[in-house]
């Protein structure tokens, strides 16, 4: 748990997260309203790297759950484990018969198994999904919700459900509500327009693309192999083709495997060759790689300038 | 404070971005416990708590400074680092002037400027109350420093500054004295727009007459003003999402189809071939569509809608094709499916393939043409929607086309933007081809055009 602001920055920077004021912010108010964080901005800027970090700041286990086209509730919260059932059945024949073998006629043996229901409807056959896990647990947990905007509508309703009261009901085994409010972040990728219903239950944070010297900042913390020399250079680059028009544009994950790929090349500098041959680290579309190589290795200009 | 978040809440409200009850109650939560102190915090978290869409973030940063700001950087006096006898000087070469440009020069020297309610005071003679667009707050202070004398201030202070050497003030004070003056003029303009700006906001949000997103669902589509038009299209983004779900539910609560035995099967083999788990072979649910539209000027927004509704919704369907006619009749499928479609540049493309004509539409000819060119579209399994109000301009209606549309098609839908009693007046052509309709829908307003949608999607 945080003290107050400047606890939740300290913390998360001791685990290497370099969070702004707005980040810091909105971290204290969900633990302090006991709201779901969303989360939303382009792919790969340290979203679910937050909930990570949060987890590890605060010693809370984290408690992933992925979402993706066609997720329904019996993934995303509890199963019953048929096969494990079938195997205790065949194993348990014999006291079966045992139980049963007085009975006199099929209506009495049925009710008399109907009496014994309870033993394959318990706990030791219940599978828990990340959902309930994250209720049942003993601990406070951390529960990332990641992609959100894969799901389909009816999950995200179902998960509004959750999410409003942190209980739910199984019909065999009655309500289990949650021993303690898990920190929820959702992150979303915008890909769709989620419902307003959900959006009203959270805390909104918009997470963009850093600037210049968050970036550095952050490639310094990751990657601290780099020289600051090298590191300069190639987040300017990054910034650059940032502003270029491609299909994909780089993101800090991206930059990291780059400035981690110069590490591995022991590069000194990022010339032309350097560029060329780590350049598909960056950027992931054949068409984007062209455009970016006319654009920084034609002219003058771009990265060239840093040549000794 | 708290009437305070209150009214700027209004304000984002009048400002079109959407604030429920519960994330009002949610800011003054969140304000309660991170304070006022820090200006920083207390932004981010009304943003966090009140704004859950980025492109609402620039209504949130405009209104921010205007309720909670300073109200513009104070002045400063320019008698402080004066001598006493300077200070005499400048009151007595003062003193000489009249009118309202002594009372700016006062405030512009003595760094005591006009209190907040004289600057309320002067906005409303400025006409502040006439404006709701904070496009317009330039226009009103531009006005207010008419109103206050600036158009003589260069001329006066060129006075002031020779009565002033003629007094016998130094050079240097005399310098000295204008940066202060000038430095307090830009503060004092900073102030008034400022003052005029939250005027503006709050001006917008007491007026109670705007229409806004459900309620304008139900205006006439022909009766709507562009900003209304454009507040519907953020109205359409909700009504797709809403209708989306919708579909998506029914699909999967409809009927499951047969037995699949071969999947049953394969399902099973990991509790040893019992069948525990049944599959059902899904029935295919999702409609196929054509739409033949009438992009006549008349049809523009009911035609706009339509097509923002279908092409928003297409993974809820499984095909569609549009048409779009006038006097001619061209497939324009390619101009909205792409997924970033821009509806407004689409339309400016059809309109450059079938410019304007006056009393152009000839829905016979254009029926022609479709049957001619493009028939293979229409399948058993097509749902056929015409949208247009069936004025035909007194060409050959061609009723026997719709006709055989309808029994080729699996059925025909007809969405018409007249009422019942306009048809078969003029030269609408309604009244011979309603019988040959499955349905015929009158969609006068949005929320009629989506029910139509709706309809459309259910298959039924």
């Amino acid at each position: 748990m945080f003290k107050d602001i400047g606890d939740v920055r300290e913390k998360l920077g001791r685990e290497d997260y370099i969070a702004s004021e707005e980040i810091s912010t909105v971290v204290y108010l969900a633990q302090s309203l006991n709201k779901p964080i969303l989360a939303e901005g382009p792919a790969g800027v340290g979203k679910t790297e937050l909930a990570k970090t949060w987890a590890k700041a605060t010693g809370m286990p984290l408690i992933r759950l992925q979402c993706y086209e066609g997720l329904d509730e019996s993934k995303a919260l509890y199963e019953w484990e048929y096969a494990k059932q079938m195997l205790y059945t065949q194993l348990l024949r014999d006291t079966l018969r045992n139980v049963l073998g007085e009975t006199q006629s099929l209506a009495e043996a049925a009710g008399r198994l109907a009496e014994e229901e309870d033993v394959f409807f318990s706990d030791n056959f219940l599978l828990p999904r990340p959902l309930l896990q994250a209720m049942m647990s003993d601990e406070p947990v951390v529960l990332l919700i990641d992609e959100i905007d894969r799901a389909d509508v009816e999950f995200e309703a179902f998960l509004l459900e959750i999410l409003s009261d942190f209980q739910v009901t199984i019909p065999e085994l009655g309500t289990v509500k949650a021993k303690h409010q898990p920190m929820v972040l959702l992150t979303s990728n915008n890909t769709r327009e989620l419902s307003e219903a959900l959006k009203r239950r959270c805390l909104y944070l918009y997470v963009d693309y850093p600037r210049l010297d968050e970036e550095l900042e952050i490639v310094r913390l990751k990657v601290p192999e780099l020289s600051s020399d090298m590191a300069k250079q190639a987040v300017a680059t990054v910034q650059q083709l940032r502003n270029m028009d491609l299909r994909k544009v780089p993101s800090i994950s991206e930059t990291l495997d780059w400035a981690r790929a110069l590490v591995a090349l022991n590069a000194d500098s990022i010339d032309e060759k350097t560029m060329r041959n780590t350049l598909t680290v960056l950027l992931k579309y054949e068409s984007d790689v062209t455009k970016a190589q006319r654009r920084l290795g034609g002219a003058d200009d771009g990265p060239y300038q840093y040549r000794r | 404070m708290d009437n305070r978040i209150v009214e700027f809440i209004r304000g984002l409200r009048a400002a079109g971005v959407r604030v429920s009850l519960a994330e009002s109650l949610d800011a003054l939560d969140a304000i309660g416990i991170m304070g006022i102190r820090d200006k920083g915090l207390f932004r981010a978290s009304l943003r966090a708590t009140l704004v859950k869409e980025r492109k609402d973030f620039q209504a949130f940063e405009e209104l921010f400074p205007l309720y909670f700001g300073s109200g513009g950087p104070p002045l400063q006096s320019a008698y402080g680092d004066m001598s006493e006898d300077e200070q005499k000087l400048l009151e007595a070469a003062l003193s000489g002037l009249s009118g309202r440009i002594q009372g700016l020069l006062d405030w512009l020297t003595s760094g005591e400027g006009p209190t907040k309610e004289e600057l309320e005071q002067m906005a409303k003679q400025a006409g502040v109350d006439w404006f709701d667009s904070p496009d317009q707050a330039r226009w009103v202070t531009r006005r207010m420093m008419q109103q206050m004398g600036f158009g003589q201030l260069e001329e006066k202070l060129a006075e002031l500054v020779e009565k002033l050497q003629a007094m016998g003030m130094s050079d240097e004070a005399i310098q000295k004295l204008l940066g202060v003056v000038e430095a307090n003029r830009e503060a004092l303009v900073e102030q008034m727009a400022q003052q005029v700006g939250l005027q503006i906001a709050q001006e917008r949000a007491r007026r109670p007459d705007d229409l806004h997103g459900s309620d304008l669902m139900h205006k006439p589509l022909d009766a709507l003003s562009e900003r209304e038009v454009d507040m519907l299209r953020d109205e359409v983004k909700r009504l797709v999402a809403q209708l989306r779900s919708r579909a998506a539910l029914r699909r999967r609560r409809g009927h499951k189809g047969k037995f699949d035995a071969r999947g049953t099967i394969r399902a099973n083999q990991r509790y040893g071939g019992v069948p525990i788990e049944l599959k059902m072979k899904k029935r295919k649910l999702k409609p196929s569509l054509v739409l033949i539209c009438d992009v006549s000027e008349s049809m523009r927004y009911v035609v706009e809608f339509m097509m923002t509704l279908t092409y928003q919704l297409q993974d809820q369907v499984s095909k569609a094709r549009s048409f779009a006619f006038y006097y001619d009749l061209v497939e324009i499928t390619s101009l909205f499916s792409r997924s970033e479609v821009d509806i407004d540049s689409a339309f400016s493309e059809v309109r450059k393939i079938l410019p304007y004509r006056p009393y152009g539409t000839d829905l016979g000819g254009s029926l022609e043409v479709f049957y001619d060119k493009h028939l293979s579209a229409v399948n058993h399994r097509t749902t056929v929607v015409m949208v247009g109000d069936g004025r035909n301009n007194y060409n050959p209606a061609r009723v026997d086309l719709v006709r055989d549309l309808q029994k080729r098609g699996r059925r025909l839908i007809w969405l018409t933007p007249e009422t019942h009693a306009h048809w078969g007046t003029g030269d609408s052509d309604m009244m011979t081809y309603a019988p040959v309709c499955d349905d015929v829908v009158v969609v006068r307003n949005l929320a009629q055009l989506a029910s139509a949608v709706d309809k459309l999607l259910a298959g039924d």
